[in-house]
């Protein structure tokens, strides 16, 4: 029996349903490999009969837990798709101000009515059994990650920094031409897609499981920042990673 | 010598370019930096560059490469041959060509890795000395920055021409072919080239404060010094970046692919480096260079001592790529080697140049990366966690193992995982694998079922030497899982029971409902030449157990034995060894008398990957089989 799949947004933009509904002609293959019950991208039906679900967005209301928590009881595997799901994301940038203030910006004078905390990525709230990182993801890992499933074999996502690929890559690093870059300290995975194309990784995969993120902070400032715009490189997707640490 | 002007030599170029058999490389600028790259026209090729961002090991160790394409239908294949087009690489430094030189011995040792060789043998290498040198550069050094041997031709810049020296047969004939206008060298450009290529000694920047003959004495004396590695490696942020643009770096990591279908796919091999994290991890979670600074430790003796004692040679040539790379600068083998000759000195210690072994490698035949199709016979579900497979080669053979020595087995799209052959090679026609669900390849085995196809290479390693235990007493000390690669001598013991001595078993594990081999082992209480004791960490209330309660330590107390005549034969989790050695040296038993059996991580099972390095050893080819007395003093084994 082919299993059943199942997506959901939370807080984020569906910038990666996106990109899942635009894989087209792969979609089809994979659809013979897989049954969509529910897809708000491309489908009105829905089911909560499903095994795998994938998860889109971040946790930012104490509602999101429940929702979660029931995803997490109906399905066997529970993945997080894009950066805002597995860790926080651009999400966690407001985890840097004062949450009223959030709340007054975004609700104005309602901004009673609406309860909101610190962005969190879903395993925060629930055990996750795997991720797709990116912001937004990368197709082709989106469908190595499901080949994975389908055959029972843990995802291969790297626990090395973007570097890695980015000298497979051979490409002039972003410090030597005067840019700042957090690709050491940031999960690869992404095949250092951003600095192939001659700008520079911004972190989006989140960082890897042990990072030395003294040394980093300091490579920045010695290449030419301030201490401050250093910590900024840091905030724009590590905020809940670094947080936790 | 040869003369060519700089108009001649542009022609040959295009003339190489247009013949549509060879494949032109040569080094182009890539922004401010240059590259290795194919080219189009000879105006791309800049000779005069300083040092390329990847060395030219890119055509013939890629940063991927298939290995073996599969098939669920039809099994696996050797990848299809790839278009064995000669390649002509044009502009190679001759620190570069030495780091070849290195390779080749690399790949070639015991056995030959057949994609390297294929590459390897169908290129033409046009070298040029150094015009520019990269202030990272220490290759003068490393006797790396003139040579006169590696390649087809090197050039010489002199201005308005070329000076060509030819190295092969394959360069002279390539120069009849495509050059025109090629002379003899008059005595004034030979005197020339000679004063450029003095030149190239004196522009490096990067300078030893001792002469680098003592780099693998001044290893040998550093190893354990405290403070040093972590003090050196407190920046170091594991990106790898050192080693993947090192021109004499190896190592590899080995992939399955699938395609969307599932059934087909493909192995992949990808450069893998020794700085990063997770390189000496395994499925258990036990990492055996856990932090950044054993495993920056660990290149720096790799390239300094273990290369140079097993091959003779500093496999390190002085291209500062790992240096300019780094960015909290800290790669930099001439500043590292610098600090530790002056914290020697200081310390009123002498450094003498190492005495170059002398090596001889042998070599024979190719590598096997192609799996042999075999199928499960028989599945016998032992513990919640671990299962029986009996294995039968679909061609018929038998596998011709030793006691002790393991397999690759592979599951299709999932991957290889090594696994010792826990029957013993009395037992013909089929093997037996005791495996452990723990990571994607064994749990994808457990769902397997008696029919199903699988891939085995090997046997590997070096297995139990049986005929030297002859006439002895045996003491196996089992732990756990380490009972599986135990069984296979212990079976064949007891097939040719009357060639050993006494026979004795010592075997724990957790608790009563994790031991293996149950039934089997029950039978050994009623022979009266075997003596077995088994032994539990703990036993659940509700169960039954009447043998030792305690870890396996608490056996060895029980048993008595002439440590003059008895061997002990120890395999279980890392942790257990240093606890039963302690034990067996406190009962008199000599250092030789005790055989270890160890894991590591491995990748490829043939001494290449090297992901299963102890220090110096490789486990897979050296192991994983060790006499106790052999590795006491080598740090990283226990
Ligand atoms: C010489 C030797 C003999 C072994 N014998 C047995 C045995 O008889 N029974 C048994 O159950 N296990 C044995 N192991 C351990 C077994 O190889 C690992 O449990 C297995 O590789 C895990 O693979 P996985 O894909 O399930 O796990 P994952 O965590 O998914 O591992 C991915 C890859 O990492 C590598 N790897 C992970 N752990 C190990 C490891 N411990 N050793 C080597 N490579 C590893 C492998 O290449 C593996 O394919 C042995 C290991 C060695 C080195
Ligand atoms: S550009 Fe970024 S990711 Fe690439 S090597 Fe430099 S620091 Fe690493
Ligand atoms: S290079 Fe960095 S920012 Fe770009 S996709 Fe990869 S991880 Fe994300
Ligand atoms: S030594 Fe430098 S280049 Fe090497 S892993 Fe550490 S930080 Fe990266
Ligand atoms: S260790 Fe550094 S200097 Fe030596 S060959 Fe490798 S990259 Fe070049
Ligand atoms: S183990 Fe040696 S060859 Fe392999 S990456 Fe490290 S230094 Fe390079
Ligand atoms: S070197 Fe590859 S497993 Fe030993």
């Amino acid at each position: 029996m082919k299993p059943k799949v199942a997506f959901f947004d939370f807080a984020g933009c569906e910038g990666d349903q996106l990109q899942i509904a635009n894989l087209e002609e792969e979609l089809l293959t994979l659809l013979g490999q897989v049954e969509v019950v529910s897809f708000r991208e491309v489908m009105k039906e829905h089911s909560d009969n499903y095994d795998i679900a994938f998860v889109e967005g971040s946790c930012t209301r104490l509602q999101d837990e429940d929702r979660l928590k029931q995803i997490r009881k109906n399905a066997k595997i529970v993945v997080a798709i894009g950066s805002c799901a597995t860790i926080g994301g651009i999400n966690s940038l407001k985890n840097y101000q004062d949450l009223d203030e959030v709340r007054k910006t975004v609700y104005g004078d309602k901004a009673y009515l609406f309860d909101t905390y610190a962005a969190r990525p879903i395993d925060a709230i629930i055990p996750v059994d795997a991720y797709v990182h990116g912001c937004p993801i990368d197709r082709e890992e989106f469908l190595s990650v499901i080949k994975s499933l389908l055959l029972g074999k843990k995802p291969d996502i790297p626990n090395y920094p973007v570097c890695v690929e980015c000298k497979k890559n051979e490409n002039v690093c972003a410090f030597e031409r005067g840019q700042f870059c957090v690709g050491p300290v940031t999960r690869a995975g992404c095949n250092s897609c951003c600095v192939n194309e001659g700008t520079i990784c911004w972190g989006c995969r989140g960082l890897v499981d042990n990072p030395n993120e003294n040394s980093q902070k300091e490579v920045l400032i010695k290449y030419g920042l301030t201490v401050d715009e250093a910590i900024d490189k840091f905030k724009l997707y590590f905020g809940w990673q670094e947080r936790k640490r | 010598m040869r003369i060519i002007s700089k108009e001649d030599f542009a022609d040959f170029v295009e003339a190489l370019i247009k013949d549509k058999s060879l494949n032109v490389i040569g080094v182009k600028s890539k922004g401010d930096k240059f590259a290795f790259g194919s080219l189009e026209s000879v105006t791309e090729l800049r000779l005069d560059y300083d040092v390329t961002i990847l060395p030219p090991k890119k055509y013939f160790f890629p940063q991927r490469e298939t290995l073996v394409t599969y098939d669920l239908a039809k099994g696996f294949a050797a990848k299809s041959p790839i278009e064995a087009k000669p390649m002509v690489i044009i502009g190679v430094h001759p620190y570069d060509i030495v780091a070849l030189l290195h390779m080749d011995e690399i790949f070639r040792e015991t056995k030959s890795d057949p994609y390297y060789f294929e590459k390897r043998q169908a290129s033409i290498i046009i070298g040029i000395n150094i015009q520019k040198m990269s202030k990272w550069c220490f290759a003068p050094a490393m006797g790396c920055a003139v040579i006169d041997y590696g390649y087809e031709l090197m050039l010489t810049d002199l201005g308005n021409r070329y000076a060509i020296n030819i190295g092969s047969q394959k360069g002279e004939q390539l120069l009849e072919k495509y050059a025109k206008n090629v002379k003899q060298a008059l005595a004034r450009d030979v005197q020339l080239v000679g004063q450029k290529k003095r030149e190239v000694m004196d522009m490096a920047q990067q300078k030893f404060d001792f002469s680098p003959e003592i780099i693998p004495e001044l290893l040998s004396k550093s190893y354990e010094k405290s403070g040093f590695w972590e003090k050196h490696a407190e920046k170091c942020l594991a990106c790898g970046s050192c080693v993947l643009v090192c021109p004499t770096c190896y190592c590899f990591d080995v992939k399955d692919q699938a395609d969307l279908s599932l059934e087909y796919g493909e192995r992949i091999r990808t450069w893998d480096g020794c700085l990063l994290e997770d390189f000496a991890k395994i499925a258990s979670g036990e990492n055996f260079r856990p932090t950044r600074p054993t495993r920056y430790r660990h290149r720096y003796f790799k390239k300094g001592k273990y290369l140079f004692d097993r091959f003779g040679f500093i496999s390190c040539v002085g291209c500062g790529r790992c240096s300019s790379n780094c960015l909290p600068d800290i790669a930099n083998p001439v500043k590292l080697f610098n600090a530790m000759y002056h914290e020697l000195r200081n310390r009123g210690e002498q450094v003498a140049p190492a005495a170059v072994p002398e090596v001889e490698i042998q070599t024979e035949g190719n590598i096997d990366y192609v799996p042999k199709l075999a199928t499960i016979v028989r599945k016998v579900v032992m513990t919640a966690k671990e299962t029986l497979f009996e294995i039968k080669l679909d061609d018929g053979t038998d596998l011709n193992h030793k006691p002790g020595q393991f397999v690759e087995l592979s599951v299709f799209g999932v991957g290889e995982a090594p696994i010792s052959i826990s029957s013993s090679p009395t037992k013909k026609g089929t093997f037996e694998l005791c495996v452990r669900k723990v990571g994607s390849v064994t749990t994808r085995l457990h769902a397997l079922n008696v029919g199903d196809k699988v891939g085995i290479r090997g046997p590997f390693g070096n297995g139990f030497d049986a005929e030297q235990l002859k006439g002895k007493d045996l003491l196996f000390i089992a732990g756990g899982l380490g009972i599986a690669p135990l069984r296979s001598l212990f079976n064949y013991v007891l097939d040719n029971r009357k060639d050993y001595g006494r026979v004795i078993l010592l075997y724990g594990c957790k608790e009563p409902r994790e031991m293996l081999f149950g039934e089997e082992l029950l039978a050994l209480t009623k022979r009266d030449d075997v003596e077995f004791k088994p032994t539990v960490d703990w036993c659940p209330e509700n169960e039954l157990w009447e043998g030792n309660i305690g870890v396996i330590t608490t056996l060895i107390p029980q048993v008595n034995f002439n440590p003059e005549t008895t061997y002990a034969i120890v395999c279980g989790p890392p942790i257990m060894y240093k606890f039963v050695i302690t034990d067996l040296k406190s009962r008199k038993m000599p250092d030789n008398h005790i055989i270890l059996s160890l894991e590591r991580r491995m990748k490829c099972g043939v001494g290449k990957c090297g992901h299963c390095q102890i220090n110096q050893i490789y486990v897979c080819k050296d192991g994983p089989v060790f006499n106790y007395s052999k590795i006491k003093g080598v740090p990283e084994a226990l």
